[in-house]
């Protein structure tokens, strides 16, 4: 290649234009702050003083990009927004669901009051009567089936308070049946950056991509982080390149320099191509690799196999390109990799995520200003519903199930570690694993006779599940929309607490046992936030709850109120912290500070005081959107939003992880030392200054409740120690990432090389259910699936809906902006079918046969384009209110001066999601299978298949059997 | 100085998030239908795909206001043109005359029962100015050029957003020139 003979010159000539950069960045930044934007706020502010307005500032509830939005409020009606100019993250730049949040907040078809259904009927009820229900149902399950046979799915979407409460709650009820949208979403991430380096987070945050010289995509942030745009092209401004990685020509790949598009669910394969041909060529970080990291040469081992060559048959990306943007990393330093949901979302989604963050150890790029590994979260506060540990398998701030962490949150809790366990089954139950969002339907259906498989399906709890909450969590996009419908329908009591009425609620179709309550926004109460990039931000309440809709906090401890009348003195232990105030006295301020900042001491969640967040907000104009660090004020040195780990209350926060060359008192930190100071008699210890975790009085860092870490701090010693990144992680199952072909997959050559995992792996329950997994790979390539349904299946956003869309499809302008589902489809593939552009068609794939339901299908409008390459179809995943085609909008709740129904509706993508389950977090896979695509008018239920379908099954039930 | 759009298609920015519609919509209380501002896609997902947000782009000569046959559009002394509701009698002569396609009609079609003719106006408000000699002295700020998050639309001083737009396209022209001299 021409450009290998230039590299020397090239390297050199960035060196003397770095100087010139920075000479111009200087002036940009003068130029982004001009007059003109000044004069918007200052216009604003005294325009909304002139009408008698008030400007409350407060955050987005929509993605995790934490954009500063200040809300119009006139005599307590929220008429408006206004663009926060102020504010470090987003400088008043939306997006259109920002643009358009109090349509949101006011829209007419919120859920008004507490509704049951009655004899197919939907009834108000008061919200005492709708507790005591529930408490009482509850209770009567308890006894006879239980603790566990409740299965509480909370949310991202509440405060970090009210997350909180949520696994908290969960915990004195006794069971850890508890989880919520990080499962669907971000859990590998957790498990694969977290077996890497420590923490399982962004490692920077949005304003530091401005440092970048090289940005690789590998998700589609134009649609959906559009905000994020605002520091990306700050990048580019200044000479960034940047690279998109994605089977779609998306909107992002319509604005990067190259455009990768690989096959989907193959990342690995091209990732490994880059690798190899930096390590090949010498140009990984020597230094860096063997002062902090661990386990290179057993990585070398795995990445050595993946030539361009090979890539390029796996990935259909040419060679030529992977040698290109392999060159391109390695002289454009640093370079940051960005990903969300297309990478997550796979049966090997830790081990995508920890392809790239070996590349950037390789690269030298992790934790480093303009490095490191960039998760873009999906939900406003998703981070802080994680970190807060609304999941199954661990307690709040990653602490495990272990009897040392239980006995640490029972400390925090001021409650007997006996008793906690004395709400559980028995002490096996307390430390083992719950249901996950992806399969607790199976803990519903095992064993009925729902669908034909059921009866042979077995799991690890004594009874089912028998009572469901979804808290502020959507139907939409949990993977196999027709098992959950069945679970939905199955269960005794259903409950829904969500602003609007969830599609789940009207999509069980069963006449009673639905109970919905309305919970209030979260511009009706306060609490904090954390973004994606770890920033704490407080969220103000900017009007009063509408209607008769409560906070989340106030409908959890008044639900534990009721448990009360039935299990007496629960109430008095969960609240002995707050000193036992009444629900109604009882404040997001006060969670936060005595119970959270007390407890989450592993994730360094400790110095983020609700006084500090609320001052840095008032101050929001001391902070340069260049670091986000205050400059001068009274948060002089302050980091916007205190980013964890904040080791105590006069430390400033550490926005990027692992980042050594700074001092622990301004940022610094390293990696975690997790997993011991020696592996096999190799150091785990950083070269540089590597030290082990600290004790502090004899007890572990994150169990001690008492001190500060002042002496620790003062030595520029991390509390969680001085360690090394692992490009070997020794406790996963794949100990360097391998590719693996997705189980229903178009390319049948590939199986037998790269196969899924066996079915051993996952053991014989996961999460307490067993794990199919080979069985239907092998079944796939036994009935060549692939030629029945000859086309890649994949799902994605828009960026006018959110998650299940409930609120945004209940948005007018979002509404009017993106009234439909459609299926996103080649015109080569489209022509073959005699699809026109807007033909109603019918996406068929292969779900469902594997346990007897038959083919699932989706209908919706095809729309004809070059976005998606021939053999892809495309769809958004945000839809609701249609099942196959069928519309169920009659069952959602219209009561006299209340109408629920959401204002545009469409098929659920996620019906015909194909099967597949992290094998570390089972995670669902909802971005690689495969499909056909008929027109609606000539559409007949493929033939052929019932052999197909009864050869899988035989195969399933041998498996379960055997 | 008068006050002015610039779309920057110079250097592919817009991502299409359609913050611009949305605020819009929000801001000024457009009805149904109707986008003052809209984001159209040339080559869509093809490479070389440019998204542009079409506002009204208040210009220098307005051809609206020249055949407007009922002197209903009038462009103030800070640039921004407006169209008097009162006077409108919905003929759709503007829409034929703007190149920007920037005249929007309540009723559907250009030839069906159009309605009265409803534009951008710089996020100028109250809409209808009634002419009672009163000169609007508050400056008017277009809440889609604040929003916007990649910086495609400039809204503003004539002179300050040149200003700032210049600095743009010179440092992607020495980007590029860096590229084509190096074939990245």
């Amino acid at each position: 290649m021409a450009v290998s003979s230039l590299k020397l010159s090239r390297r050199d000539f960035m060196k003397v234009t770095a100087a010139g950069v920075a000479v111009a960045t200087g002036l940009l930044r003068y130029a982004k702050n001009n007059n003109f934007i000044k004069k918007a706020e200052a216009a604003s502010v005294e325009e909304a003083k002139k009408e008698g307005a008030e400007l409350v500032k407060t955050v987005c509830i929509y993605c995790a990009v934490g954009c500063g939005i200040l809300a119009k409020v006139k005599n307590g009606h929220l008429v408006g927004i206004e663009p926060w100019v102020n504010h470090p993250i987003n400088g008043g730049k939306l997006c259109c669901k920002g643009a358009s949040i109090n349509h949101t907040v006011t829209s007419p078809r919120r859920l008004r009051y507490p509704v049951i259904k009655r004899n197919g009927k939907w009834e108000r009820i008061s919200w005492e009567e709708a507790l005591d229900t529930i408490a009482k149902k509850m209770m009567e399950i308890r006894e006879k089936y239980g603790p566990d046979s409740v299965f509480f799915a909370g949310s991202a979407k509440v405060s970090n308070e009210a997350a909180y409460l949520q696994r908290k709650f969960m915990a004195f009820w006794g069971s850890n049946n508890v989880d919520h949208q990080a499962r669907i979403c971000h859990s590998t991430t957790v498990a694969g950056l977290g077996n890497t380096w420590g923490y399982g987070a962004m490692t920077n945050n949005f304003n530091d991509m401005r440092n970048s010289r090289v940005i690789f995509f590998l998700s589609n942030p134009a649609e959906a982080h559009p905000v994020s745009f605002r520091h990306i092209f700050e990048a580019k401004q200044r000479g960034a390149i940047l690279i998109c990685a994605d089977p779609r020509f998306s909107r992002t790949a319509a604005v990067s320099d190259i455009h990768l598009q690989f096959r989907t669910g193959t990342e690995i394969a091209l990732i490994w191509g880059i690798a190899h041909e930096i390590i090949k060529n010498g140009w990984y970080d020597k230094d860096f690799v063997e002062q902090r990291t661990h386990g290179f040469e057993e990585a070398k081992k795995v990445i050595m196999q993946y030539s361009p060559e090979v890539a390029e048959d796996i990935t259909g990306v040419p060679a030529s390109l992977i040698r290109k943007v392999a060159y391109i990393l390695a002289t454009n330093k640093p370079g940051t990799i960005q990903y969300a949901m297309g990478a997550t979302q796979h049966e090997y989604g830790s081990q995508n995520i920890r392809s790239f963050a070996i590349l950037q150890l390789l690269l030298g790029n992790a934790a480093q200003p303009g490095g490191g590994v960039n998760a873009f979260r999906g939900h406003d506060n998703v981070q802080g519903a994680t970190d807060m540990c609304v999941l199954s398998h661990t307690l709040p701030s990653y602490y495990g199930l272990s009897e040392s962490a239980w006995k640490h949150w029972a400390n925090v809790w001021n409650v007997d570690y006996e008793w906690l366990k004395s709400r559980f089954q028995s002490k096996d139950f307390m430390e083992k694993k719950g249901f996950t969002m992806s399969r607790f339907s199976c803990g519903v259906l095992a064993g009925t006779d729902a669908f034909p498989v059921c009866e042979d399906l077995t799991i690890d709890q004594p009874n089912n599940i028998k009572m469901i909450f979804m808290w502020g969590h959507s139907t939409p996009a949990l993977g196999d929309l027709r098992y959950v419908k069945k679970a939905f329908e199955s269960v005794e009591l259903l409950v829904f607490v969500d602003p609007f009425v969830e599609s789940g609620a009207a999509l069980a179709d069963r006449p009673d046992g639905i109970i919905l309550l309305p919970a209030a926004t979260e511009f009706e109460g306060s609490g904090s936030v954390t973004n994606s990039g770890r920033q704490i931000q407080w969220r103000n309440k900017v009007i009063d709850p509408l209607y008769d809709s409560k906070p989340d906090v106030w409908i959890l401890i008044n639900l534990v109120k009721n448990l009360d009348k039935y299990d007496a003195g629960i109430y008095r232990k969960f609240t002995k912290n707050y000193g036992y105030k009444t629900p109604e006295e009882i404040t997001p301020e006060d969670v936060l500070d005595k119970e959270i900042l007390v407890g989450a001491r592993a994730i360094g969640m400790i110095g983020q005081k609700s006084s500090r967040l609320k001052k840095q907000q008032d101050y929001d104009y001391t902070f340069d959107p260049e670091d986000c660090r205050a400059k001068g004020g009274p948060c002089d040195g302050e980091y916007w939003g205190l980013p964890w780990p904040c080791w105590n209350e006069e430390h400033p926060g550490t926005p990027i992880l692992y980042r050594n060359d700074i001092p622990v008192w301004e940022g610094g930190h390293d990696f975690r030392v997790k997993w011991g100071t020696e592996y096999n008699g190799i150091s785990m210890l950083s070269g540089i200054n590597g030290h082990d975790q600290a004790t502090v009085d004899d007890v572990v860092w994150s169990k001690n409740l008492e001190t500060d870490y002042k002496e620790i701090l003062d030595q520029n010693m991390v509390p969680s120690g001085r360690g090394r990144a692992r490009f070997y992680a020794w406790n996963m199952k794949d100990t360097v990432p391998v590719h693996r072909e997705p189980i229903y997959t178009p390319r049948k050559d590939l199986i037998d090389k790269y196969p899924t995992y066996d079915e051993s792996v996952y053991g014989e329950f996961h999460y307490r259910v067993p794990i199919l997994s080979r069985v239907l790979q092998q079944a796939c390539k036994k009935v060549n699936l692939a030629d029945h349904f000859p086309l890649a299946w994949t799902s994605g956003r828009q960026v006018e809906h959110q998650g299940g869309g409930a609120g945004t499809r209940a948005n007018k302008i979002l509404a009017e902006l993106q009234p439909e589902m459609y299926a996103e489809i080649n015109p080569k593939d489209a022509n073959d079918r005699g699809i026109r552009d807007g033909d109603l068609v019918v996406v068929v794939t292969p779900r469902g046969l594997e346990y007897g339901a038959g083919v699932a299908k989706v209908v919706c409008k095809a729309r004809v384009t070059d976005a998606v390459p021939p053999g892809l179809v495309f769809l958004p995943f945000h839809w609701g209110g249609v099942f196959q085609g069928k519309s169920y909008l009659d069952r959602f709740p219209v009561i006299d001066d209340m109408d629920t129904r959401p204002l545009v509706a469409g098929d659920s993508a996620n019906i015909s999601n194909c099967p597949g389950w992290d094998v570390e977090t089972q995670m669902q896979n909802i971005k690689s299978g495969i499909c056909d695509v008929m027109k609606f008018i000539e559409f007949k239920e493929p033939s052929g298949l019932e052999e197909t379908m009864d050869i899988i099954m035989a195969e399933v039930r041998k498996k379960m059997k055997g | 100085m008068p006050l002015k759009f610039l779309v920057d298609t110079h250097t592919n920015l817009c991502i299409k998030c359609k913050a611009c519609e949305a605020i819009c919509k929000n801001y000024n209380e457009v009805p149904t239908g109707i986008y003052r501002i809209k984001v159209i896609s040339i080559k869509e997902g093809e490479p070389g795909q440019l998204n542009i947000p079409m506002p009204c782009m208040h210009c220098t000569d307005p051809p609206c206001l020249k055949v407007c046959p009922m002197n209903a559009i009038s462009k103030r002394a800070d640039g921004v043109v407006l169209v008097d509701k009162d006077k409108c009698i919905g003929c759709g002569y503007c829409a034929y005359a703007c190149p920007f396609g920037a005249p929007q009609f309540e009723g559907s079609g250009a030839f069906g029962s159009k309605g009265k003719m409803d534009k951008c106006t710089f996020c100028v408000q109250p809409y209808n100015q009634k002419d009672d000699g009163r000169l609007i002295t508050k400056e008017p700020v277009p809440r889609c050029a604040v929003v916007c998050p990649t910086g495609t639309l400039l809204g503003g001083e004539i002179t300050e957003i040149n200003r700032e737009f210049r600095k743009r396209v010179n440092s992607y022209m020495s980007k590029g020139l860096i590229e084509s001299m190096f074939m990245v």
